[in-house]
């Protein structure tokens, strides 16, 4: 609890070591208004179902499908979908009557984050400082992609020079 | 010296380091709770004799709701500090218990062998523990006179601990 | 008594390390040839005091005696013997003992090897072990000490190992591979080290880099793929890679091994990406004390992690001495590793194995954000988050597709500058190749479009690989008996077999990883007794539950009769064991393995009423995975015979026979 408090000063001070790390930290920093919006929302009434009430076939589909977002709280990484421990069972149990009561994949992951928080989703929402682990891979590949595109280019007769810093340049 | 290279790798050493050194401070395994502040989930269940308990009945005192099973170690370790604080703050405080993923038999068994400081509630599918988020046993809800989440205690509580926390909501 | 005596010897070993660090950089410095042989002595004398230390505590283990920490910890007087030996590596302080052991091993064996070698390299490289190895001699002398006496009263039993290192045979065979591959990494690190010191990395010691990371990756591969066996056959949920930290912290050094193994043969061939390679192989090495940092520290949710231990911060602090040593000794000698003059293009064998180094470190790169991005989280937000399945499934999709296409054209490019209608037949000749596998994929039920371009791709790459492969026995001069020239070849090519063979078996794995996680089926359900249920052709008739009494546990075997297509198909027995220690239940999977698909049974609850909660999975294709990685190593195993060990001096020819593309194209 004391953390919480201690959070936002060292927060900006962190951001600001991290930021050259990949230059996606800019989204986190761009974007405060994302990072509120985390903050736990609205109290847990429950809203009304958005989707159709769901049975059979596409009901032990779509409860396959959300319970593999979800991880089992007590396992280690495994998912709600694949433990066979009996707690995962109560939850695919769970998620199974809301989904069939219509509420859509979205509003029940969001039931569970509102009472295990955010480490229940197996992937991390998209928004926010989480932005980092889905752009960083990317933005790897195109970097290591321009120097291996500046390293390979068709060759030209000058392009032979210096040939101790052209290896220094990774590819 | 190749300061290119130089720079580039203690860039990307530097927050590395940083980071995995903040890793070792925390516990990967305790999770704040989202419900802290927030109003407990209702519930309603049955006690080993069949009587019925809810959470709505026991507003207007501070009420401490323990998560735990048989097979979990810490959990009998708890059991004589529950015990003594039930003792303690007997008539100001309610002390339950909510079983999670155990046998009434087994809970029986155990409770005639060590004694019980609480009611212990069955837990139909752990729907009451899904609500309130829990990820393992033995865990621990303080809950304010006002229906809300004061704090939740992972793992082991320990006497003191307990102690101090409710001498703040009383 | 042997707690006083393993003290001794690990100090021993701890000064002996010292003394061989100080010794060999001395003498490589000087180039000392006579200090050198005395640096090579003290490796071997390292080596006996780890063995001699593990032996110890072998002795320790198997005699029960309780007086040792490390006994009382992991020992059991019920515990059965083999079991008992493998206890060595069940918890953290006895992992690294075993540990030490590796790296003595590996210390004295490429000191034996190379000891023909140029003075300063051995020297640069036994120095840059013998330090590494003083940290582990250090973490067993002191953080991790297994021999320290148990504080009184000595117990008479011990809890015995971990239930779940019990379960199965597997974990006898596990952790050695992967330890050898994992510790093996020291080895071509201190290689590419030593380069860097001396400013040269010959022809010479290219060869022993390439042949002593050839080693551990061979290690590694199989230890990787035993990981994977043993969860599948171990923990229950069917399936065999569930991007735990654990897991991720042994495939992120493979990747980059691999990725280092591929340039480094551009490095023998072509004299380039010299100290590309030297990079590769010490991100490789750093790979492996993160992903040990990651797993012995408690810093990340992991199955495997041990328990919080005092070791954390000081694999931390080891952690940061490598990378930031590591990074200025690449700044201060880097330039002195020239390459050859040479450019490359993209449509040649070298532009190849440019992007597949490219896409072995996004693969890399984005396990390792995936992995300690929750760290990350939790330092700026103050949120935990959980990055799993999904996120790395979705991420490692593109990139294994990727990898799997240039298996197929990367063999088919030939080395050097070739014209573009050459390219073009190249790349062009397997399509029909790619269609037929689409096809087949396709009428064998495939419908996903990862599913169908994994069709396409490997069949794509079969081909090449195999007309690669091929090719190199079919060369013969006229006047020469078929005997000699297939012996010839064989002598010749075996590297080239052994790379094609290796490819062989990645696509084999591929296509089995692609097929068992896109089909599987799964089935849940109550039964009583008598009752049955079916899933994906198998009716399973539940019979009864016994309660058997074993050491430390009692186990409920389900006894299930099963019948494939209305045909008997005998029994399996699939267990939830409850253990004295209290804890939930473990299960123990029974799994029922046939050539195209497997039937696996979870038992996941046993009901008071005697009933069971059963649930059935039957997943397609699966043991051709582990059929998959023994290729990959006996391709490995092959590439290292001739140019590691007997015809290692003819080697240094430039391979007249190794030209099979651009001879036909030519």
């Amino acid at each position: 609890m004391n953390a919480a408090s201690k959070r936002p000063r060292g927060a900006s001070i962190l951001q600001a070591i991290c930021a050259p790390m990949a230059l996606v930290a800019f989204v986190a920093l761009f974007a405060p208004g994302a990072i509120v919006a985390q903050a736990p929302g609205a109290p847990a009434q429950d809203p009304a179902p958005l989707g159709p009430p769901l049975s059979g076939a596409a009901l032990d589909r779509a409860t396959e499908e959300v319970a593999s977002l979800m991880r089992c709280p007590v396992c280690q990484g495994l998912s709600v979908a694949d433990s066979p421990s009996s707690s995962a069972v109560d939850l695919k149990a769970e998620v199974r009557r809301q989904l069939a009561a219509g509420f859509t994949g979205d509003q029940v992951i969001a039931s569970f984050e509102r009472a295990y928080g955010e480490f229940i989703r197996l992937e991390p929402k998209a928004e926010g400082f989480n932005w980092m682990v889905w752009l960083m891979p990317m933005l790897a590949f195109a970097v290591g992609a321009i120097l291996i595109y500046f390293r390979l280019r068709p060759q030209r007769p000058v392009a032979r020079t210096l040939p101790s810093q052209e290896d220094a340049k990774p590819s | 010296m190749n300061r290119k290279v130089l720079f580039v790798g203690l860039i990307l050493v530097a927050p590395l380091l940083v980071m995995l050194a903040s890793g070792l401070r925390h516990d990967p395994r305790e999770v704040i709770s989202p419900l802290i502040g927030r109003p407990a989930p209702e519930f309603a269940l049955l006690d080993l004799e069949g009587r019925r308990l809810s959470l709505a009945d026991l507003r207007g005192q501070p009420v401490v709701v323990n998560f735990w099973a048989t097979w979990c170690q810490p959990c009998a370790a708890e059991n004589p500090i529950f015990a003594a604080l039930a003792r303690r703050y007997a008539g100001r405080v309610r002390f339950i218990s909510v079983i999670y993923q155990d046998t009434p038999q087994a809970i029986r068994a155990y409770e005639r062998q060590r004694g019980s400081w609480g009611p212990a509630l069955v837990d139909p599918d752990s729907r009451t523990a899904i609500q309130f988020g829990v990820y393992g046993v033995p865990e621990t809800f303080l809950i304010d006179a006002q229906g809300l989440v004061h704090e939740k205690v992972t793992g082991m509580v320990s006497f003191d601990g307990l102690t101090r926390s409710l001498e703040a909501m009383l | 008594m042997i707690s006083i005596l393993g003290r001794s010897v690990v100090l021993a070993a701890l000064l002996l390390a010292t003394l061989g660090a100080v010794m060999s950089f001395a003498a490589a410095q000087r180039g000392a040839i006579a200090g050198v042989a005395r640096a090579r002595r003290l490796a071997y004398l390292y080596a006996v005091m780890m063995a001699l230390a593990t032996g110890l505590m072998i002795y320790a283990l198997v005699s029960h005696d309780f007086s040792v920490s490390y006994v009382a910890q992991v020992g059991s007087l019920a515990t059965p013997l083999h079991i008992t030996i493998v206890s060595l590596w069940s918890s953290l302080d006895g992992s690294i003992l075993f540990w030490g052991l590796v790296l003595g091993t590996f210390t004295a064996g490429a000191a034996f090897h190379l000891r023909r070698s140029a003075p300063d390299h051995v020297g640069y490289m036994l120095g840059t072990l013998f330090v590494v190895g003083i940290f582990f001699t250090f973490l067993i002398a002191g953080p991790a000490d297994p021999f320290a006496p148990t504080p009184p009263p000595i117990p008479t039993d011990g809890p015995g190992p971990n239930p779940l290192l019990q379960n199965h045979p597997l974990m006898i065979i596990h952790p050695p591979m992967l330890y050898l591959g994992y510790v093996g990494m020291s080895v071509p690190f201190a290689i590419a080290l030593a380069a860097l010191f001396a400013g040269r990395l010959d022809r010479d010691w290219i060869r022993s880099l390439r042949t002593w990371l050839l080693v551990p990756t061979g290690f590694l591969t199989m230890g990787v793929m035993l990981g994977g066996w043993w969860s599948y056959e171990v923990l229950g949920w069917g399936g065999y890679w569930a991007w735990d930290p654990v897991e991720n912290a042994s495939f992120l050094p493979w990747l980059t091994a691999i990725a280092a193994v591929h340039s480094a043969l551009v490095l023998q061939r072509k004299g380039t990406l010299r100290a590309w390679t030297v990079v590769l192989v010490v991100v490789t090495f750093l790979l492996t004390i993160l992903g040990t940092f990651l797993t012995r520290s408690g810093v990340v949710n992991s199955v495997h992690s041990f328990t919080q231990t005092p070791i954390g911060p000081a694999f931390l602090a080891f952690l940061g001495f490598c990378l930031v040593a590591s990074v200025i000794v690449l700044a201060m000698r880097m330039d002195t590793l020239a390459s050859d003059p040479d450019r490359e293009t993209l449509w040649t064998r070298e532009g190849a194995f440019m992007i597949n180094n490219l896409l072995l470190l996004v693969f890399m790169f984005t396990v390792l954000v995936g992995t300690l991005f929750p760290i990350a989280a939790e330092l700026v937000r103050g949120v935990k988050v959980s990055v799993g399945e999904p996120y790395f499934n979705r991420m490692a999709i593109p990139v294994s597709l990727g990898l799997l296409l240039l298996i197929g054209i990367g063999p088919a490019l030939p080395w050097g500058r070739a014209d573009n209608r050459n390219v073009r037949r190249a790349l062009l000749f397997p399509i029909p190749a790619a269609i037929a596998g689409l096809l087949v994929t396709f009428a064998a039920g495939g419908r996903t479009w990862g599913v169908l371009a994994t069709g396409a791709l490997a069949a794509y790459a079969v081909w090449v690989n195999l007309d690669q492969g091929l090719r190199l026995s079919r060369k013969r001069r006229e006047d020469e008996p078929w005997t000699e020239a297939v012996g010839e070849a064989v002598r010749r090519g075996a590297r080239r077999y052994g790379a094609y063979l290796a490819h062989l078996g990645v696509i084999v794995t591929f296509v089995a990883i692609a097929v068992s996680s896109s089909y599987q089926t799964a089935q849940e359900g109550t039964l009583r007794p008598g009752e049955s249920m079916t899933v994906a052709g198998y009716k399973l008739t539940f019979e009864r539950v016994d309660a058997r009494p074993e050491p430390h546990r009692i186990s409920d075997r389900a006894l299930m009769r099963i019948e494939h297509n209305g045909k008997d198909a005998g029994t399996l027995e699939p267990a939830l064991n409850r253990y004295d220690t209290r804890m939930e239940p473990i299960g123990t999977p029974a799994v029922r393995t046939a050539i195209s698909h497997d039937l696996y049974l979870s038992l996941m609850n046993v009901g008071t009423d005697g009933s069971i909660g059963m649930r059935a999975i039957v997943t397609p294709a699966v043991v051709w995975i582990w059929i998959g990685v023994f290729i990959i190593v006996a391709g490995t195993a092959i590439c290292l015979l001739p140019a590691g060990l007997r015809f290692s001096r003819r080697e240094d020819a430039p391979e007249p026979a190794a030209k099979p593309v651009a001879e036909t194209t030519a």
